[in-house]
C-alpha cells in the first residue's frame, strides 16, 4: 500500500506546482513509474483521488507510463531489458548488474489552465 | 521531471550525513509481519550488547508492545507509531534521532513495519537494509518482492527450526533468491534455537567496521 503515501506526496507536488503556475484547474498529471516500484495503477488512482478531493486537481486524470526494468552488466557492459525475472546477464551470465531503469517515480508534467 | 519522493529522499540524505558525522551505523530491518524482527533484536541485545553500543527504533503501526519486549535490555529505544502507515519514512526517523545520544552509539537498528513491499521504497537514511523472511511464509518471496531483495545487503532466513513442519523447500528458496540477486549473502538462522546467529553476528560486526572506517 505504498501507493497511498506516494499518491499523497504526488498530490502535494501537483498542488504546489499548480499554485506556482497560478492554475485554476488541473486537468491531467503525467507520471512515470518503473516496474520495480510495483505500483498497482487502480490503487494508486484511488489513493490520488482521495488525496486531491475538494482541490483544484479533484478532476485531474492521472496518466501512467510504466518503464521496463533495464540492466547493465558490470562484467561485460551489456545493456538489456529484464526478461522474465532472472537478474543475470544475457551475454555472459554475470549477476553483477546495475539497475539503470525501472526504479523511477517521476512527475513528468502537469496540465491545466 | 521531478522525483515524487524528493521530500523523503532529501530528509534521508540529511539523516545519513548526520549519522556519518556521528559514526553511527543504521540498519533498516525489513520483513513480513511476524517473521521474527523483534526476536532477532532480543538476540542481538543479549549477544552483542557488551560488544557494541546499541540503540533501537521500533516502527509499530499502533502499539508499543515490541518496545516493551525490549525494555529489559536497558538500551536506548524509541517507538514510532505510524498510525496505520505501512512503512517508516525519513521524516519520522529524523524527528526521533534527537531523542538519542548519538555520540554514545555505535549502531542503530530500525525495526520497520512488517511488510515486504512498502519499506523497500523509502530510504530512511540507513547505512544498509537487511531483509528477513521466515520459513513459515513459504519459499517464493524473492521473486514476488524483487525490490527488497535487490536493495538489501543481506538476507536472513529465520525459523529454520520449523522447516521439518512446513512445506518450505530450502533449495527452491535459494534458487528463487539467486534469480533475483545472486550476490546477496544469505544467513539461515533460528532466533529461538540460536542456530546460525553467530555467523550473522560476525558478518554484522564486519559491516560495522567497514562503515566506521569509510
Ligand atoms: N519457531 C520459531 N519461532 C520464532 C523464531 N523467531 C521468532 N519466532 C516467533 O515468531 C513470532 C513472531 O516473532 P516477532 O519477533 O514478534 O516477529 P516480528 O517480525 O517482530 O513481528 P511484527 O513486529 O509483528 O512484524 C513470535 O511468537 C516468536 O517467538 C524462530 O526462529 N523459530
Ligand atoms: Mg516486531
Ligand atoms: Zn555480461
Amino acid at each position: 500500500m505504498h501507493e497511498i503515501r506516494i499518491a499523497n506526496d504526488l498530490s502535494e507536488i501537483v498542488l504546489e506546482v499548480a499554485s506556482n503556475e497560478k492554475l485554476s484547474v488541473v486537468s491531467r498529471v503525467n507520471i512515470t513509474f518503473g516496474e520495480m516500484v510495483q505500483i498497482v495503477p487502480e490503487i494508486f488512482d484511488f489513493a490520488f483521488r482521495e488525496a486531491v478531493r475538494g482541490s483544484i486537481a479533484s478532476e485531474a486524470v492521472v496518466n501512467f507510463e510504466i518503464i521496463k526494468i533495464k540492466l547493465k552488466c558490470r562484467e561485460c557492459g551489456n545493456v538489456f531489458n529484464l526478461n522474465g525475472s532472472r537478474f543475470a546477464c544475457q551475454e555472459c551470465n554475470s549477476s553483477d548488474l546495475e539497475i539503470i531503469a525501472g526504479k523511477e517515480m517521476f512527475v513528468k508534467s502537469i496540465e491545466g489552465e | 521531471m521531478k522525483n515524487i519522493l524528493d521530500r523523503n529522499q532529501d530528509k534521508a540524505d540529511e539523516v545519513r550525513k548526520l549519522l556519518r558525522e556521528k559514526n553511527v551505523v543504521m540498519v533498516n530491518l525489513i520483513s513480513s509481519p511476524g517473521a521474527g524482527k523483534t526476536t532477532l533484536l532480543e538476540r542481538i541485545c543479549e549477544n552483542l550488547g557488551n560488544k557494541m553500543k546499541i540503540g533501537i527504533i521500533e516502527g509499530d503501526i499502533t502499539t508499543d508492545r515490541d518496545g516493551q519486549r525490549l525494555k529489559k535490555y536497558n538500551i536506548p529505544i524509541v517507538v514510532i507509531n505510524t498510525e496505520g502507515g505501512c512503512h517508516l519514512d525519513s521524516h519520522s526517523i529524523s524527528k526521533v534521532l534527537d531523542l538519542f545520544d548519538l555520540n554514545a552509539l555505535d549502531v542503530l537498528f530500525v525495526e520497520n513495519v512488517g511488510n515486504l513491499i512498502c519499506p523497500a521504497h523509502f530510504d530512511l537514511g540507513e547505512s544498509f537494509k537487511v531483509a528477513m523472511v521466515s520459513t513459515a511464509e513459504g519459499d517464493d518471496k524473492p521473486e514476488k518482492y524483487p525490490m527488497l531483495f535487490r536493495e538489501a545487503k543481506a538476507v536472513l532466513l529465520n525459523k529454520t527450526d520449523l522447516i521439518p513442519y512446513t512445506n518450505f523447500n530450502l533449495s527452491n528458496f535459494k534458487k528463487d533468491l539467486i534469480k533475483i540477486n545472486a550476490q546477496i549473502p544469505l544467513f539461515e538462522i533460528s532466533c529461538t534455537s540460536g542456530d546460525g546467529l553467530r555467523e550473522w553476528f560476525e558478518w554484522l560486526s564486519e559491516q560495522l567496521d567497514i562503515f566506521i572506517k569509510i
